[in-house]
C-alpha cells in the first residue's frame, strides 16, 4: 500500500476520526485506524462500536491496500509534522513506514482482517432529510441540553427524531425538563429514532466550516449522519421515547414577555443566593408589567430583582436557576414569552417571534 | 434455552481470543430456536454485521454440539435492559396531581347524599378475596343477602390496615342498593359518642334515641374507641338491645375482641360477641400479589410481575401500607417515567420497612423486656422453663431479630439459650400468637416505646 498526501489534508482526516478510536478497550483492535486505498482515494475508519466514523481523501500517487493503524499515534505524529509537507505512508504486512521530508517513523500497526465489519445504510429503504449546516448544529445544541445521562433510562440518553403532521421534529427530556426543536415541515416521510447523546455530540464537532448541508439517513435500527466528506454511522436507542406532546401544558393561563438578556441577569443574581437551597429560585409575574425573581438562602442572606414585562394574570412558580438559564442560554431572541399557571405545572418558554423552539422545565416543589 | 446458549459460548470461547469473545459474545442471549430458526439477540446493530460474517461457522457448530437444529442462523437487536412491558402512558405529574384532586373531590361529593356516613367507593367488587378473609366475606354476603338474621350481631376485628372499614361499608352499600329504602347508619364508634354528648346537651337525648331506632341497619367502626364513660356505653347498650330485639341488622369492628378491651361493660361484651366474631388476618404472600393486581387492574395499569412480588414480599405490615407503597412507586414512575421495576431495580426505591434503624443496644432490649415482666435479667435469660419466663425470653428474641436486626446466633448468646434452632422457633411462636393476641401486641407496643423513649 502507498499513499502520498499533504500534511494539511492528512491531518485534518485523522483528527476527525482518531476522536472515537477509545484507549482502554477491550479489543485492541478498536485503537486503530482503518486505512484503505481504493482508486486514488484513501478511506479512514474508526469505530467504539456505537458508533464509526469513515473519512475519505483523494490521493495522487497511490497503489491499492489496506492496513490499521493506533489511531492516536498517528493522528498525533501526522499533526506534529510541518504544514506543507508531502507525507508517504507506506506499508509492507504490518509494518507502517510514514515518510515526510526529513521525517520519519514506523509504527507497528495490524492486520485489516480483525477490524470488524461495519454495518451500512440500506439505501433503498433508508428515510433521508437534508438540513442546514447551521440549522443543524444550533437545533442539536438546543436539545441536547435536555438529554439525561442516566444510563437505566436509555430512551432519555437520546434525542428523539420524530414527525408529525408532516413535521420533522426533534425532541429530549431528562424527566425534569424537555426541549423540542421542529426541523422541517413539509415532510411526507416518517421516523421515529433516538439517536445518543454522544453521537450527536461527535457528529456536532465533525462538521468542519466548509460543510453547508448535512444528509441524515434513517434505517431500522443506524442512522447515517453525511457531513462533506466524512460520514458518521451511530445505532439508535432500542427504546420507546415518551410521549412528550403530552408533557406540554396546554392551557397555561399565566403569560410574561421579558427581554432575554435581563432575565439571565437577574436569574444569575438570584442563582447566587440559591446555592444553599439546591437551586431553587422564586418566579413571579406580578402587577403592574413586572418579572421578578427571588431567592432565599438562610444563612447568606437574600436577593430580590425585578424587570419590566408585559404580562397577563399574576403568580408564581419555583424553578431551577440552572435549569432556566441552560434554557435561556438556548433561546435565542431578544424578547422571550414565559407562560405557567400554577406551582405544579411546567412553565413553557419560547422565543417571541419563532414558535420552532419550546423548552419546558418542571417547577420545584416549594 | 438459556444453558443451551451458556454451554455454547463456552465451547466458543474455547475456539477465539479471550478479547474478541468479549466485546463479540458479551451480552449476546439466544432468543430463539423454533424449527431450527436460530435468533441471536446482540446489543445494538454494529455487532450484527461482525458476527455474522466472521462468528457465523463457530456460533453454528457450537449450538449443533449442544443439540440444537440450526437452519438459518439471524440476529436482532436486543437491549438487555429493555423490560417486555408496554411503556406506560406518560401523564405529566401535574395532570396526576390534577387526577388525584379531582378524585378526591369527587368522593368527598358523592359520599353523602342521605348522610349516612356510607363511602360509595367502598363495594364487594374492589375488596380482594385471599385466603386471610375469605370467611368474613362469605358471611358479609350472608348478611346482604338476609340481613338482620343468622349473623346477628356481625363482630370483625382484625388489625389497623386490613379492610374492616372496607367490608363493612360494603356491606352497608350492598344492602342500600338491593333495598333502596333500608335505612343505614355508619358511624365511628367516637363519633357516635360526640352525637350523643351534643344532642344531650341541647336537650335532644330523645331525638338521637328515637332517631337509632328506625334504623334497618346500624354499623359502628373502631369499636376499641369506646370510651369508659357508663353514661354512653348505657345508651349504645341500650341502642343495641333495641335493634337486636327488632332483628335488625347491627355490624361491630374493632382492632380486638370485646373481652381485651379494657373499658368495655362485660354484658356488652358478651352480647357483642353472640354470633360469633370473624377476623382479618394478615394477607400472606399470595394474597398480598393478588391483592396488587386487582389494585393494578382497578386503576388500569401494567406493572411487571417482578415488581408485584417485590412489594408483596417487602410489605409486612398491613393492606393499607401495602397499597401506600404501591402507589407511590406508580407515582414515582410516573413523575421520573421509569417502569415500576427499572426503579426498583435502579434503588430509587426501597419499600423496605423492617430495616429501619434505631438506636438501641441488645442490653437494652433484654433489660427493658426483663423489667417490664418484673424479671431480672439474669432470671429471665436462666435456663428455667417457668411459662411466664420463657414467653419474656421468647419476646427478648422478637424484638432483638425484628429491632436490631441481629443474627439467630447471637440473639441466643445474648439470651442465654444453646442454639439458634431455640431462637428461631421462639421468634416464630411470637410472631404467630402476634396475629391474634391483642394483649401480647400491646404489651410489645408498650415495651418497644420504653426501650426508645
Amino acid at each position: 500500500m502507498i499513499i502520498k498526501v499533504t500534511q494539511e489534508k492528512l491531518s485534518k482526516a485523522l483528527n476527525n476520526v482518531s476522536r472515537i478510536a477509545m484507549n482502554k478497550v477491550t479489543l485492541p483492535i478498536l485503537n486503530n485506524v482503518l486505512l484503505r486505498v481504493e482508486k486514488k482515494k484513501v478511506y479512514l475508519i474508526t469505530t467504539n462500536l456505537d458508533m464509526a466514523v469513515k473519512d475519505y481523501l483523494p490521493v495522487s500517487n497511490s497503489e491499492d491496500g489496506v492496513v490499521t493503524v493506533p489511531a492516536k499515534l498517528l493522528a498525533e505524529f501526522v499533526s506534529n509534522l510541518p504544514k506543507g509537507e508531502t507525507i508517504e505512508i507506506t506499508s509492507e504486512d504490518t509494518k507502517v513506514k510514514i515518510k515526510a521530508g526529513k521525517y520519519s517513523s514506523i509504527i507497528n500497526g495490524s492486520i485489516a482482517d480483525d477490524f470488524p465489519e461495519l454495518p451500512e445504510i440500506n439505501e433503498k429503504q433508508a428515510v433521508i432529510y437534508k438540513i442546514g449546516a447551521d440549522e443543524f448544529k444550533n437545533s442539536m445544541s438546543q436539545v441536547l441540553i435536555a438529554t439525561s445521562s442516566d444510563l437505566t433510562r436509555p430512551a432519555l440518553t437520546g434525542v428523539y427524531f420524530n414527525t408529525s403532521d408532516h413535521t420533522l421534529a426533534v425532541a429530549s427530556t431528562d424527566g425534569y425538563r424537555l426541549a423540542e426543536k421542529k426541523l422541517i415541515d413539509k415532510t411526507e416521510s416518517e421516523v421515529s429514532a433516538i439517536v445518543p447523546a454522544s453521537s450527536l455530540q461527535e457528529v456536532l464537532r465533525s462538521i468542519s466550516d466548509d460543510v453547508e448541508e448535512i444528509e441524515i439517513a434513517f434505517n431500522d435500527d443506524l442512522v447515517r449522519f453525511r457531513l462533506g466528506e466524512v460520514e458518521i454511522i451511530s445505532k439508535l436507542i432500542d427504546a420507546s421515547f415518551p410521549d412528550y406532546q403530552k408533557l406540554i401544558p396546554k392551557d397555561n393561563d399565566i403569560f410574561a414577555s421579558v427581554n432575554r438578556e435581563e432575565l439571565v441577569r437577574i436569574t444569575k443574581l438570584a442563582a447566587l443566593f440559591a446555592r444553599s437551597v439546591g437551586g431553587s429560585i422564586i418566579c413571579e409575574a406580578k402587577d403592574p408589567n413586572t418579572f421578578s425573581v427571588k431567592s432565599i438562602a438562610n444563612e447568606y442572606g437574600e436577593n430580590d430583582s425585578e424587570i419590566e414585562a408585559t404580562i397577563k394574570n399574576t403568580g408564581k412558580v419555583n424553578l431551577n436557576s440552572r435549569f432556566l438559564l441552560d434554557a435561556l442560554g438556548a433561546l435565542e431572541e431578544k424578547e422571550l414569552e414565559l407562560s405557567f399557571s400554577n406551582r405544579v405545572t411546567p412553565i413553557i418558554l419560547k422565543n417571541k417571534k419563532s414558535k420552532l423552539y419550546t423548552h419546558i422545565i418542571m417547577p420545584l416543589n416549594s | 434455552m438459556y444453558d443451551v446458549w451458556k454451554n455454547a459460548l463456552a465451547e466458543i470461547e474455547q475456539q477465539i481470543s479471550p478479547a474478541n469473545f468479549s466485546t463479540w459474545f458479551q451480552d449476546t442471549s439466544l432468543l430463539s430456536t423454533d424449527s431450527g430458526a436460530i435468533i441471536i439477540g446482540v446489543k445494538n446493530t454494529f455487532y450484527v454485521k461482525q458476527l455474522r460474517s466472521r462468528y457465523l461457522d463457530i456460533i453454528t457448530i457450537a449450538l449443533k454440539n449442544n443439540g440444537v437444529t440450526v437452519n438459518t442462523v439471524d440476529f436482532e437487536v436486543n437491549t438487555p435492559t429493555k423490560t417486555k412491558v408496554k411503556p406506560r402512558e406518560v401523564t405529566s405529574a401535574n395532570n396526576l396531581i390534577k387526577e388525584k384532586i379531582r378524585t378526591i373531590k369527587n368522593t368527598s361529593k358523592s359520599q353523602n347524599p342521605l348522610n349516612n356516613g356510607l363511602n360509595s367507593k367502598y363495594t364487594l367488587d374492589n375488596f380482594v378475596v385471599g385466603s386471610n378473609n375469605d370467611l368474613a366475606v362469605s358471611v358479609a354476603k350472608n348478611i346482604i343477602a338476609s340481613p338482620g338474621t343468622k349473623y346477628n350481631p356481625f363482630f370483625l376485628y382484625g388489625g389497623p390496615g386490613l379492610g374492616k372499614t372496607h367490608l363493612v361499608q360494603a356491606i352497608g352499600n350492598e344492602l342500600l342498593r338491593n333495598n333502596p329504602n333500608f335505612k343505614i347508619y355508619y358511624t365511628p364508634i367516637n363519633h357516635f359518642y360526640s352525637d350523643f354528648i351534643e344532642a344531650i346537651q341541647n336537650g335532644k337525648g330523645k331525638e338521637f334515641y328515637q332517631r337509632f331506632q328506625k334504623l334497618d341497619c346500624l354499623i359502628i367502626d373502631d369499636f376499641q374507641l369506646i370510651v369508659n364513660k357508663e353514661k354512653s356505653q348505657e345508651e349504645f347498650f341500650n341502642i343495641f338491645n333495641d335493634l337486636y330485639q327488632l332483628n335488625k341488622q347491627i355490624i361491630v369492628t374493632s382492632d380486638r375482641l370485646p373481652r381485651q378491651i379494657k373499658t368495655v361493660d362485660e354484658r356488652l361484651a358478651s352480647r357483642l360477641t353472640w354470633a360469633g366474631a370473624y377476623d382479618l388476618q394478615l394477607p400472606k404472600f399470595e394474597d398480598k400479589c393478588a391483592i396488587l393486581r386487582a389494585k393494578a387492574e382497578l386503576e388500569g395499569i401494567e406493572i411487571e410481575p417482578e415488581a408485584i412480588e417485590y412489594i408483596a414480599e417487602n410489605v409486612n405490615t398491613n393492606i393499607r401500607d401495602l397499597e401506600g407503597e404501591f402507589s407511590a412507586i406508580l407515582l414515582m414512575s410516573d413523575v421520573r417515567n421509569m417502569t415500576p421495576l427499572e426503579l426498583i431495580q435502579n434503588g430509587s426505591v426501597s419499600v423496605s420497612k423492617t430495616s429501619k434503624f434505631r438506636p438501641t443496644t441488645s442490653k437494652q432490649v433484654v433489660d427493658k423486656v426483663a423489667k417490664y415482666y418484673d424479671l431480672t435479667t439474669k432470671e429471665m435469660c436462666s435456663k428455667t422453663r417457668v411459662s411466664h419466663i420463657k414467653t419474656a425470653r421468647q419476646i427478648a428474641m422478637f424484638l432483638l431479630s425484628k429491632e436490631l436486626n441481629l443474627s439467630t446466633n447471637k440473639i441466643a448468646s445474648e439470651v442465654g439459650v444453646k442454639d439458634h434452632t431455640t431462637v428461631m422457633h421462639g421468634i416464630k411462636k411470637i410472631e404467630n400468637d402476634l396475629k391474634l393476641n391483642f394483649i401480647l401486641r400491646d404489651q410489645i407496643e408498650e415495651i418497644k416505646e420504653k426501650i426508645y423513649g
